[in-house]
């Protein structure tokens, strides 16, 4: 496997395209290239750097989406375009697929129709990996991967993010080849024998009482244990609802609910979006009827050391292989929990990985991935508050 | 047998019932241990909420410190460069969007009210292309009393607090397309004032009391700075003007002087040429009354002596006039050579004496010479320095009454000597003293009247002495005396 990695923070737009392709293609030398993953941030002029980008690279097909920060090994950077370019071994195998329109197709249908399309040619072909990357904006984010894993079939992992803005929650963007997509999905699927280490953990530890959300739709809550579900965080937090309504997103951060789940070591992590006025909670992905859920608790400090609990899954998946890139996708609420200590992030990755193994990685307004790899039971779940590192060997 | 059974039946029922009490009251245990859990459940619950309040307000505490440190490290280095500024527009332009960034915006704004225009202008534009940055400048235009009250007002306007009569929070937040914001007024002490916007878009930020100090810090710096730079400029236009006008003066004076010394030099060919021009008719006069009177051309009366005799007085007295003029004129006009050499001072001080010794004599005044022989050494051409002694001797043997004293003394300092000439005499009035020095003045008094003299001969001295490099002055007092002082360069 080939791999060369480029990045520009340039504030002209067409500088950093042609800086950051150029940079890729240089480092690639004589070797060639399949892939293209293309990170930037969201203040690029987005239709003229894909545009760049793909003058630049010819047919070399192209996969990504916008953040509000990009992570490489140089840095943190809250404005930039970074790519890595792909060159695969023979036997390795590969496919890239997106959907438009998900929110009016509905996420189900829609993860079924890229599973389907990613599955193309994959005939007597062993699966190994999915990577999606899905606009930041849709409302089910589980329900995307259960149609995409309904046709993938659940035998390897499906890991992804939902692209991000700077935090206005406005609009999103994804890469699919000369396409500039929004509320969309696109994605790829690696067979024949890639090798590659898988690590999630968010960090949040459960507090306080078991709790039944005994009524629940969708990423609505209605109730928890018999009342109005806001009365959960009124409880813990002394606050009445306004005062939580003003200060929703970083209370939502620090104590997200946690979902129990039946046979898994960690709960699955749901962020609070809002609240209605009937006391209802909305929740950044789905929270099942009848769920069992607890109020998490979350420092900067345990944010750290799952993020080095996963850097350590990921390697320990490697087997003994060193790593040709590392992809990382964070969420955006880890980002704004961990502030400047995001750099410290950062350093764990790189102390685990290597100094000089290509990074990349984004921030994300949600995650998808099993609940764990070493002990991978078939499921991947939509995530907030996690990080997952994906270290990729040769064959 | 039915007895047996009866009683095997009774003894099971009562096993039975021993065993169903058993289990009633394990029962009664397990409920009152699941109490009990539950009760402790319940405490930690209560406990759980305990830490939640505690850790959210530990966080809120951490989280202001974090921006604190963050915003008060940006501000540091962002005055270090302000500061540095000595130029108007320069300031803002070091406001870089990296820096604003380090303090949690990515839009700013920055207008300085022009009194003239009557308008703000806009001087600082972060996060805005040209039309939506004109179209806030002229939105703020059009709403410039607001922004006037709060900038004189010196209050600080933000996102979660709005002064009493300014604009709505939801105005601000649409013209500047921010959701969050903060704007400061710049009060320099002087010139035209004006205030910073910064402000962000997003939503996860909330405006804290810390990012509201750290931006009036931030206004504040701008404002001293424009202070100084104004002052600087204000420093540097007056030093150009001033330098202008030197250099206008100095050209005036340049062409002041030039035109004095064509003056004096016309002057002085003047007389060079006018004293030439009397000598020559003067030394016939002089001539022809020296053979009249020595009786060559036979024997005169006395009357007509007499009379001869004046003439030929009159005339060695116009000769020495002419002389002394065309010495003047020599002088000024540096025809005169000088013949510099080291000499001893007492010895040419005794030749003068002994030339006026019989006068001295005559009018019984006490002559006295202290010249220590430290200073004796001067570098002066003689025939010359002798015309001063002679000069100033002269002057204080005829202005010295009899039984006056004069004295010469000499003293060293800086590698020149000073002499000091000093009679008994009438003195000379305050109003004269610098008079005395030019051409043809004669004090006007009584003495005069009475002690002849031509008005040349200070004038004379002063143009030697000059031409030695040296200063002449004179100190006197009316009845007292007078001193007059000069100096050469001497050899220690």
């Amino acid at each position: 496997m080939n791999v060369s990695f480029g990045f520009s923070q340039t504030r002209d737009h067409i500088r950093a395209t042609n800086e950051a392709v150029g940079q890729a293609i240089i480092g690639l030398g004589n070797m060639h290239a399949d892939l293209a993953i293309i990170f930037t941030t969201i203040e690029f002029t987005h239709p003229l750097v894909l545009k760049i980008a793909n003058n630049l690279l010819g047919e070399i097909p192209i996969l990504g989406c916008s953040s509000l920060g990009i992570i490489t090994n140089k840095g943190i950077f809250k404005h930039g375009f970074a790519i890595l370019l792909i060159g695969l071994n023979r036997q390795m195998f590969f496919n890239v697929a997106s959907v438009k329109d998900v929110n009016k197709k509905t996420a189900l249908l829609a993860g079924r129709e890229l599973g389907e399309k990613l599955l193309y040619g994959y005939r007597n072909v062993r699966r190994n990996l999915s990577i999606i990357f899905s606009d930041g904006l849709i409302n089910e984010g589980t329900s995307l991967i259960n149609g995409l894993q309904e046709n993938l079939g659940r035998s390897f992992p499906l890991i992804g993010g939902l692209a991000s803005d700077n935090f206005t929650f406005q609009k999103t963007f994804q890469y699919f080849n000369k396409e500039l997509l929004s509320e969309s999905c696109c994605g790829v699927l690696f067979g024949g024998g890639i090798n590659f280490g898988l690590g999630i953990k968010h960090g949040w530890k459960p507090l306080g009482k078991m709790r039944c959300a005994n009524k629940s739709q969708g990423n609505i809550i209605n109730e928890i244990d018999g009342r109005t579900a806001v009365k959960l965080y009124e409880d813990y937090l002394a606050k009445d609802t306004l005062e939580l309504a003003e200060e929703l997103r970083r209370i939502s951060i620090f104590y997200p609910l946690g979902i129990y789940l039946p046979g898994e070591k960690e709960y699955l992590l749901r962020n609070i979006i809002s609240i209605k006025d009937d006391g209802s909670l909305v929740t950044q992905g789905d929270i099942p009827q009848d769920s069992k859920i607890r109020l998490m608790i979350g420092t900067k400090e345990s944010c750290l050391n799952a993020t080095a609990d996963s850097c350590e899954e990921a390697e320990k998946n490697l087997i003994g292989q060193k790593a040709k890139f590392v992809m990382v996708l964070d969420s955006a609420s880890r980002f704004s929990l961990l502030g400047r200590q995001s750099l410290k992030e950062l350093e764990i990755i790189k102390d685990t990985f290597g100094e000089e193994t290509p990074l990349i990685g984004i921030y994300t307004y949600g995650e998808l991935a099993p609940l764990q790899s070493i002990s991978y039971l078939g499921y991947s779940h939509f995530h907030n508050q996690s990080i997952s590192i994906l270290a990729v060997g040769g064959q | 047998m039915l007895n047996l059974m009866f009683l095997i039946i009774c003894l099971i029922i009562a096993g039975m019932g021993i065993s169903l009490l058993l289990k009633m009251q394990r029962l009664k245990e397990l409920e009152k241990r699941a109490e009990a859990l539950n009760a402790s459940l319940e405490e930690m619950d209560e406990q759980a909420k305990l830490i939640i309040r505690t850790d959210i307000e530990l966080n809120k505490t951490q989280e202001e410190l974090d921006k604190k440190i963050t915003g008060l490290s940006t501000l540091q280095k962002l005055s270090r460069e302000i500061s540095t500024t000595l130029e108007e527009n320069q300031i803002f332009k070091k406001i870089g969007k990296s820096y604003l960034e380090e303090l949690g915006f990515e839009k700013s704004s920055a207008f300085l009210w022009d009194n003239l225009t009557r308008e703000f202008h806009l001087y600082l534009n972060i996060g805005y292309n040209e039309t939506e940055s004109l179209k806030i400048r002229d939105t703020v235009n059009e709403n410039k009393d607001y922004y006037l009250d709060l900038m004189h007002g010196g209050k600080t306007a933000s996102s979660v607090f709005i002064p009493e009569g300014f604009l709505s929070k939801e105005k601000i937040c649409h013209l500047f397309q921010a959701n969050e914001f903060i704007i400061c007024p710049i009060t320099p002490q002087e010139g035209n004032q004006g205030f910073i916007f910064v402000g962000t878009q997003n939503i996860e930020t909330r405006i804290t009391e810390g990012e509201r100090e750290i931006i009036t810090i931030l206004a504040n710096q701008i404002g001293q700075t424009l202070d100084n730079a104004r002052l600087f400029e204000k420093t540097w236009r007056s030093q150009q003007e001033l330098e202008i006008k030197v250099e206008e003066r100095t050209h005036q004076l340049s062409e002041a002087l030039e035109e004095l010394k064509r003056i004096s030099k016309r002057k002085s060919d003047f007389i060079s040429s006018v004293s030439h021009e009397l000598r020559t008719p003067l030394t016939s006069i002089k001539g022809y009354a020296a053979i009249l009177l020595a009786g060559k051309l036979g024997a005169l009366p006395d009357e007509i002596k007499e009379r001869l005799a004046k003439i030929n007085r009159h005339s060695d007295e116009l000769v020495h006039m002419v002389n002394d003029l065309l010495d003047i004129s020599r002088i000024e006009s540096g025809k005169v050579n000088m013949n510099i050499e080291t000499l001893e001072l007492a010895p040419i001080v005794e030749k003068v004496a002994d030339l006026l010794s019989e006068q001295l004599k005559t009018k019984n005044i006490t002559f006295n010479m202290q010249i220590p022989e430290d200073c004796n050494k001067i570098m002066v051409d003689r025939s010359q320095i002798e015309r001063v002694f002679i000069n100033l001797l002269g002057n204080a043997l005829k202005f010295t009454p009899e039984k006056g004293s004069i004295s010469v003394n000499a003293h060293c300092s800086n590698k020149l000597i000073q002499v000091d000439i000093k009679d008994s005499g009438f003195g000379i009035p305050q109003e004269a003293q610098e008079k005395i020095f030019e051409e043809f003045y004669r004090v006007d008094n009584t003495i005069n009247q009475e002690v002849k003299g031509t008005g040349l001969g200070l004038t004379l001295v002063k143009h030697i002495v000059e031409a030695h490099r040296g200063r002449i002055w004179v100190t006197s007092k009316l009845g007292e005396g007078s001193t007059f002082s000069f100096t050469l360069n001497c050899i220690e």
